[in-house]
């Protein structure tokens, strides 16, 4: 049995991203030998079949080839509808401003933004992270790694850098020292 | 120059920004919508001085009145248009020698199309569009299908309406019935359905003996189309005609 073969029957029942030092925990091995073990894999299971290897969400999951889409898409379920632009608006805003509060996102638009919020939480693309201490404890919101894999993004990372003066400045009180954990919060 | 008041269905636009209420502006420099006209003036593409305010406001105020549950968000969406729109035809209007200010879109009146996050926005899509032609494992032993839309052939939604239609014009109008009288099950009048048809192809209407009421059309037509779906039941075209069979 291989490194390889290891691997491979990890990630063929894992249903989520199997993260690379929960792979390293479990075969008691160095990161750097199951990135390589990965890698090996990834090139044996590109050259045939209807299987590839994927980084996403900061992990590793095995996922079905593009070319395969229309076919196993007439057999699945289709996938949830697109988010309208000004709800993508409010989700490109928490992915860049993260942890940020509803008046804060508001504050950016200009205008409200309650309903693009109550939509992307309940698609599970951003949630709950704290509370910020100011008047009120308003609610922080931050991306899920549901978002991550949904826009096919290994880690926030991989967006791209905004020009700073582009952004809009909220306050210069915000930031992570203020961040209250949500059980902190409620307590 | 007209203006008046239409039904609102939907507080939120495409953008995101809650729509001031659907007034309609009619003149001859211009015709559509307050947000409309906002967005031409403010783009500099219509002539503010060819359009007459009054009207626009009376209209606006014909709406408050009119509408007892107001959404304000629209009111105050429809109130910050028009409060712009009077306060540039009114640096037009009067004579002064100071340049009319340029307005300072993002901070005053965000326009979301135009907005920094744009690029983001899209690289974001193209990464949910390629995301999209990826399926991963799925948790449970019994993953959602999607049911593959039956075919029935040339016959089209517009031909089983009007059977239906045909149906229901032939029927008598329905009994009163106590409230808590049980009615029969879908499955039951599937069951029904099922045995009045024949291999031979006929006429919705020839199945049944005798009178029926509108609320028996409702249950035949709706055990009819299950039918189908199940493969049970086939329709065709014949004409003009819709007919169906056993299959």
């Amino acid at each position: 049995m291989t490194l390889v073969d290891q691997l491979e029957a990890l990630l063929f029942v894992s249903e989520a991203p199997a993260k690379l030092n929960d792979l390293a925990r479990v075969l008691n091995l160095a990161e750097g030998q199951i990135e390589q073990g990965l890698e090996i894999l990834g090139h044996r299971i590109d050259g045939a079949g209807a299987i590839k290897l994927v980084k996403i969400a900061g992990g590793y999951q095995l996922a079905t080839k593009s070319e395969f889409s229309e076919l196993v898409g007439s057999y699945m379920k289709p996938q949830k509808q697109r988010l309208s632009r000004s709800i993508m608006e409010v989700l490109a805003i928490v992915a860049y401003k993260q942890p940020i509060t509803n008046g804060e996102i508001e504050v950016i638009r200009g205008v409200q933004s309650d309903y693009g919020v109550r939509v992307l939480q309940e698609r599970n693309l951003i949630c709950e992270v704290g509370r910020k201490q100011t008047p009120g404890r308003p609610i922080l919101f931050g991306t899920t790694q549901q978002f991550l894999h949904q826009f096919n993004l290994d880690g926030l990372t991989q967006l791209p850098q905004l020009e700073v003066d582009a952004l809009p400045v909220l306050s210069a009180d915000n930031g992570q020292e203020e961040l209250m954990s949500t059980e902190e919060a409620t307590a | 120059m007209r203006s008046k008041t239409a039904e609102s269905s939907h507080a939120i636009t495409p953008i995101g920004v809650v729509a001031p209420p659907p007034i309609l502006v009619q003149t001859p420099a211009f015709e559509g919508t307050l947000a409309a006209l906002f967005r031409c003036v403010r783009d500099r593409k219509v002539d503010l001085m060819e359009v007459p305010l009054e009207p626009i406001c009376q209209a606006y105020l014909e709406y408050l009145m009119d509408s007892p549950e107001t959404n304000l968000d629209e009111a105050a969406a429809a109130l910050t248009v028009l409060a712009y729109l009077l306060e540039r035809k009114a640096w037009q209007l009067l004579p002064s020698e100071d340049i009319e200010p340029e307005f300072e879109e993002p901070a005053a009146l965000p326009d979301p199309t135009g907005y920094a996050y744009s690029d983001v926005i899209q690289l974001l899509l193209g990464g949910h569009e390629e995301r999209s032609k990826l399926f991963f494992r799925t948790s449970g032993p019994d993953p959602t299908l999607y049911e593959i839309p039956y075919s029935v052939g040339e016959v089209t939604i517009g031909d089983l309406a009007r059977a239906f239609e045909n149906l229901i014009r032939k029927a008598e109008p329905d009994e009163i019935d106590v409230l808590s009288k049980p009615r029969k099950s879908l499955v039951e009048q599937m069951r029904v359905v099922l045995l009045c048809l024949t291999k031979e192809f006929r006429p919705i209407t020839a199945l049944f003996v005798g009178a029926y009421t509108r609320n028996d059309a409702v249950y035949w037509f709706l055990s009819l189309l299950e039918l189908i779906r199940l493969k049970q039941a086939a329709v065709k075209l014949e004409g003009e005609e819709v007919l169906f069979a056993k299959k």
